[in-house]
């Protein structure tokens, strides 16, 4: 009975799977941007990048989500990681060591929590633009054509007719790193 | 700074700014105002001090919050409208959050007051591309949403720009934020005729950069950064006396000067649309920025402050800088106006 009820649960939430990990997502930007250690904050952006990939995950689009895991996470993240370790200091903050964190993080839990709720309990959101409920985090259909998937196509598109977009990120990222080096130099 | 260095910069500066011009689609379009910023910030740490980290940070945050904003209000525009093109926006919210990022990035009232601490705290000749370079790209993308801008949020941000900048600039004597306050004023000319004219708005800021570029040339050759040092220019370099005070009066928009254009055909355009208090409103502030002009005119050019007779006899070196362009920009930037009727080829 009790794993009829469990498996109840996991299936109705499997069906709101895109809006719990949204939730999810929300709360990792709240956790980073209360302003931790930036150590914590590269906890809270591997959250959301999870919760990130979930989502481009549950829309059908599975390479895309991966390359978030394997590209963001295991490459920038990691980089980024290793950085902060070189100046990190003895006593790094946690969300629960400062009170203005805790408190940032909680006033952040709150507000988005008091969203949610307006968002379950009316029928409809009219902050900015109106969207009936939870239709668009419930996946009933991915959107799209159903005979190819768009999320390959679209990749395959980058590296043919939008080749300029792979120079031009593939310039960005270039000069970022040059730029990032030049103001830290100092002299 | 190492050479090859600041050759990626700058190309990647002007890349940006020419993405956003010329692309026609919205993440291009965003991707070149970053491009732009992020070139943008080591060219002003150039001469690294805690002054120019600050303005750089600054700079940095204003302009990081503005992509964001822009980014929302097209994926708004995208929402509502299933595309990415880059022509009027379709929906009120995305067309309001747009013209408040540009404003931010512009450096309009009220979001204008990164410009005077940044301008401040950058080199001359930085502070000259920040004033003129980095304003094409924001206007190009105001101009190609003109027909879709709310008018009135337009008019509220260009009359309170044009107020804030002449009275702003009252009590400075530093030139460089002069020169931010007389930019805060010009930009708030150029986006009032923005929802009836567009095409003034580019004279506007042709004639703008002109005069921009002529001034910071004239105190890029003695190196002049406050009004004190400004005033002891007729000893080293006593053609520049006149010129500056031509060009500031260009720049005050006094008749027969090229500064008058704008300033004429922007009031003829909104008069022609039955608007008549807007316009005198405009011509009576831009009186607070001639007042402060004419005070550096009359302490360069029109009074000699009593000093020393050793300071009168100045051993003349030849000059060691040279001024790029600085003749043609002078003779733009003051004897332009006959050729008013050209501005039919920015239609």
């Amino acid at each position: 009975m009790s794993l009829v009820m469990v498996e109840v649960h996991v299936r109705i939430m499997v069906t709101y799977i895109v809006f719990v990990l949204s939730i999810i997502f929300v709360i990792s930007f709240v956790g980073v941007s209360s302003k931790p250690s930036p150590i914590y904050g590269g906890l809270g952006l591997i959250v959301g990048g999870g919760a990130g990939c979930g989502v481009v995950l549950s829309f059908g689009g599975s390479f895309l989500g991966l390359i978030v895991f394997l590209i963001y996470l295991g490459g920038m993240l990691v980089v980024f990681g290793y950085t902060t370790a070189m100046a990190t200091e003895q006593y790094p903050e946690v969300w629960v060591s400062n009170k203005v964190v805790l408190g940032a993080f909680i006033l952040g839990l709150v507000v988005e929590s008091l969203i949610v709720i307006y968002a379950l309990k009316s029928g409809e959101v009219k902050i900015v633009f109106e969207f009936d409920g939870l239709g668009d985090w419930v996946i009933y259909d991915t959107g799209g054509s159903g005979v190819f998937s768009e999320e390959v196509t679209g990749i395959a598109a980058l590296y043919s007719y939008g080749v300029w977009l792979v120079i031009v990120t593939g310039w960005s990222l270039f000069v970022s790193v040059v730029i990032i080096m030049e103001i830290t130099r100092g002299n | 700074m190492n050479p090859s260095i600041f050759i990626i910069l700058l190309t990647t500066l002007i890349l940006g700014t020419m993405m956003v011009i010329t692309s026609s689609h919205w993440l291009l379009a965003w991707i070149g105002f970053e491009m732009n910023m992020m070139a943008f910030i080591p060219i002003m740490m150039k001469n690294p001090s805690p002054r120019a980290t600050e303005a750089s940070t600054k700079y940095l945050l204003t302009q990081a919050t503005a992509s964001a904003l822009l980014m929302m209000a097209v994926i708004i525009n995208l929402m509502y409208s299933g595309q990415w093109t880059i022509t009027k926006l379709f929906n009120p919210t995305a067309s309001t959050l747009m013209t408040v990022a540009l404003a931010i990035k512009l450096g309009l009232a009220p979001f204008h007051f990164w410009v005077p601490e940044v301008t401040q705290g950058i080199p001359l000749t930085t502070g000259l591309i920040l004033l003129t370079w980095q304003k094409l790209a924001p206007l190009s993308i105001l101009y190609q949403i003109s027909p879709s801008i709310n008018l009135y949020l337009m008019l509220t941000m260009s009359l309170l720009s044009i107020l804030v900048g002449g009275w702003g600039g009252l009590n400075q004597t530093q030139l460089r934020k002069i020169m931010a306050y007389s930019s805060i004023a010009h930009m708030g000319w150029m986006t009032t005729i923005l929802p009836y004219n567009p095409t003034l708005t580019l004279l506007n800021l042709l004639i703008y950069i002109t005069m921009t570029f002529t001034m910071f040339m004239l105190f890029i050759q003695n190196s002049t950064t406050t009004t004190l040092s400004l005033s002891q220019t007729w000893n080293k370099t006593p053609i520049i006396t006149t010129l500056t005070m031509l060009t500031l009066l260009s720049m005050g928009g006094l008749p027969p000067l090229s500064g008058f254009m704008p300033k004429w055909m922007i009031i003829q355009e909104l008069t022609k649309n039955d608007i008549l208090i807007m316009p005198t409103f405009m011509a009576i502030t831009a009186l607070l920025n001639l007042y402060f002009y004419m005070r550096l005119t009359y302490s360069t050019a029109l009074t000699l402050f009593p000093s020393t007779n050793n300071m009168k006899m100045k051993w003349q070196f030849s000059p060691t800088k040279r001024a790029p362009l600085l003749p043609t920009a002078i003779v733009i930037s003051t004897m332009l106006l006959p050729l008013t009727p050209m501005l039919s080829i920015l239609l």
